[in-house]
């Protein structure tokens, strides 16, 4: 797919698709980041980070899944016809999402129950498949791993802030444990337990992440 | 507002040089500056087909609401006063932070909502609590949608919203069964680790274990609930000021509260009301509409003119879908009280229904045209 016309839609106008190592990863996990700037993703942002431990291992989860696909897309892209592409790029995904939850189910049965379907479901997470499409598709393969790696890593950091919040106002506990100097007198905030909890988190958080990043120099938001 | 103004220039002879009441001139200009002399006009207004300016018209809410606060101090004592003071401490603050931030004056914006805020609260709240639903509320509900004027909800339910769901328990401990006292609490602190603090169920609760209160004890107040809720006499009193001083629209008022005694009695006429267990002993559709938060909603909540519909047709709508909306509440949701729920939901589909109103209009005038 190296003689491919299709245009990037995240990083077309800044030209950094081409971009190497370094670039690459700031743009995933800072700049572009799939769910604090893209807003992607977020149905299991919003359902997984009730506690800290089950937003890290989504997290890990997705960054798994993102390099993996990333790679295998990348080494396959010039033996896909474009056609099927898509198709390809779903089973691809989906082998790796199957890999990481029978590594859950088999190590970690208690995690794998409290994380329900939301492991199966990142075969339709937006982020995987965008960059399957937006990136390895026209990448070799060892800077579409570092765009996967990149993007996987800025959704877990995000992922585990709003779980590090959500727990410790929700539950008044971090990873479990009661904080010292804190859960002693702390009253549990159940919204942050709730699902409107996961949207006020979410939206602070990508509020934070603009402000911190200031307006787009090019204007569209 | 016209007699009211009469009303002023007819006593101003007294207060001026060589009246009989000339000490009291203070009181006196204090008053009509209160009521007739702004400042400054605002010039983003809140509510911008209306020709009162907000600080007049903020000056008018709080007045309507005196009776209300009365009757919290009158029923669960002194420890309201502290509910207020934490109230306008805590919801200023944020106001102020954005005030910096944003460059622009304090307004007046909060000093309605700071005085609505402790009377839609149960008396012996925890004062953290008080303090931080109202930043919530302002938070959230006001200042990131844009400050005064610009909020699609109401920030005081949002508040409330908020610590319905974020504390639940503490939220329904913390009802105090009325003083029954001819002297009421006047004089005396009551919070929750005080002796004669008996949690008590609110009367919808109650309701729900066949117990029903009188509906005279609903009218005049002597029942459990939130602080300022719980007197129909003093809410309709309050409440009909604001109607005749326009500030309020009636509309709004008369479609909630006729939608939801239709409603109730006809759910009462088909034995269907279900928060009330037993068959045949529902009360009246009347002890419906005293109940809970339905009046003080009503008057003083989905009334607020930057959060309800300006035109007349939508008002009704807003008004019948309020009312509608609590009555299914609270009959058919594991909720025994709905209307901060339904006002909140009526905030949302707001502008929607002076889109619908305004593009009918001007189809018919299109096609008349």
């Amino acid at each position: 797919m190296a003689d491919n016309q299709m245009v990037c839609a995240t990083c077309q106008p800044k030209g950094l698709c081409g971009g190497k190592g370094l670039v690459t990863f700031k743009e995933g996990a800072w700049a572009n980041n799939p769910l604090a700037i893209q807003v992607l993703g977020i149905c299991s942002a919003l359902a997984v980070t009730n506690r800290l431990e089950n937003s890290l291992v989504m997290g890990a989860a997705l960054i798994f899944v993102c390099v993996g696909s990333n790679l295998i897309v990348s080494i396959l892209r010039k033996h896909t016809p474009h056609r099927i592409r898509m198709v390809a790029e779903v089973a691809i995904i989906a082998t790796f999402v199957i890999l990481f939850d029978q590594f859950l189910r088999a190590f970690y049965w208690d995690m794998s129950k409290q994380l329900g379907p939301y492991v199966g479901l990142i075969i339709t997470n937006c982020i995987v498949m965008g960059r399957a499409e937006a990136f390895a598709l026209q990448n070799p393969p060892i800077v579409s791993m570092v765009d996967g790696a990149a993007n996987g890593f800025g959704y877990a950091v995000v992922l585990a802030i709003i779980g590090f919040f959500r727990e410790l106002l929700g539950a008044g506990e971090i990873l479990g444990h009661a904080v010292p100097g804190f859960s002693s007198w702390y009253t549990p905030n159940q919204l942050m337990i709730l699902a409107p909890g996961a949207f006020f988190a979410l939206g602070i958080v990508i509020g934070i992440f603009n402000m911190i990043k200031g307006p787009d120099p090019e204007g569209n938001k | 507002m016209k007699w009211l103004l009469k009303v002023i220039e007819k006593v101003r002879p007294n207060f001026e040089e060589g009246g009989k009441l000339k000490a009291f001139h203070p009181v006196f200009g204090a008053l009509e500056h209160f009521l007739f002399a702004p400042s400054a006009a605002t010039i983003g207004a809140p509510h911008i087909r209306d020709p009162l300016d907000l600080k007049r018209f903020m000056s008018m809410v709080i007045i309507s609401v005196v009776p209300c606060v009365f009757a919290a101090f009158y029923f669960f004592g002194l420890r309201f006063l502290a509910m207020i003071i934490v109230s306008y401490a805590a919801g200023l603050t944020v106001e102020a932070l954005f005030s910096i931030v944003r460059k622009e004056d304090i307004n007046e914006g909060f000093f309605v909502t700071g005085i609505l805020w402790p009377l839609i609260l149960p008396p012996t709240l925890p004062l953290w609590m008080v303090g931080l639903g109202v930043a919530f509320g302002v938070l959230i509900g006001k200042e990131l949608f844009g400050g005064t004027g610009r909020n699609v909800f109401n920030p005081a339910l949002v508040g409330r919203c908020f610590l319905a769901l974020a504390y639940p328990k503490q939220m329904a401990a913390s009802f105090l069964e009325p003083s029954h006292d001819v002297a009421g609490r006047l004089l005396s602190w009551v919070d929750g680790s005080t002796a004669d603090a008996i949690s008590s169920a609110t009367p919808l609760v109650l309701a729900g274990r066949d117990e029903m209160v009188a509906t005279s004890h609903m009218f005049l107040g002597s029942v459990s609930g939130s602080a300022g809720e719980t007197s129909a006499l003093l809410i309709i009193l309050g409440g009909g000021f604001l109607l005749l001083t326009r500030v309020a629209n009636w509309r709004t008022v008369a479609a909630t509260i006729a939608s939801f005694f239709a409603l109730t009695a006809a759910l009462i006429a088909s034995d269907k009301i279900v928060y009330n267990s037993m068959p045949g002993v529902f009360g009246p559709a009347i002890w419906h509409v005293f109940a809970g938060g339905l009046l003080f909603g009503a008057f003083f909540m989905a009334t607020d003119p930057v959060t309800s519909p300006t035109t007349n047709a939508a008002k009704w709508m807003y008004g019948i879908i309020i009312g509608a909306v609590t009555v299914l509440i609270r009959n058919f949701t594991g909720y025994t009280e709905g209307v901060t729920f339904a006002i909140l939901l009526g905030n949302i589909i707001a502008p929607i229904l002076d889109e619908i109103v305004i593009s009918v209009r001007i189809r018919r005038l299109r096609s008349e045209g």
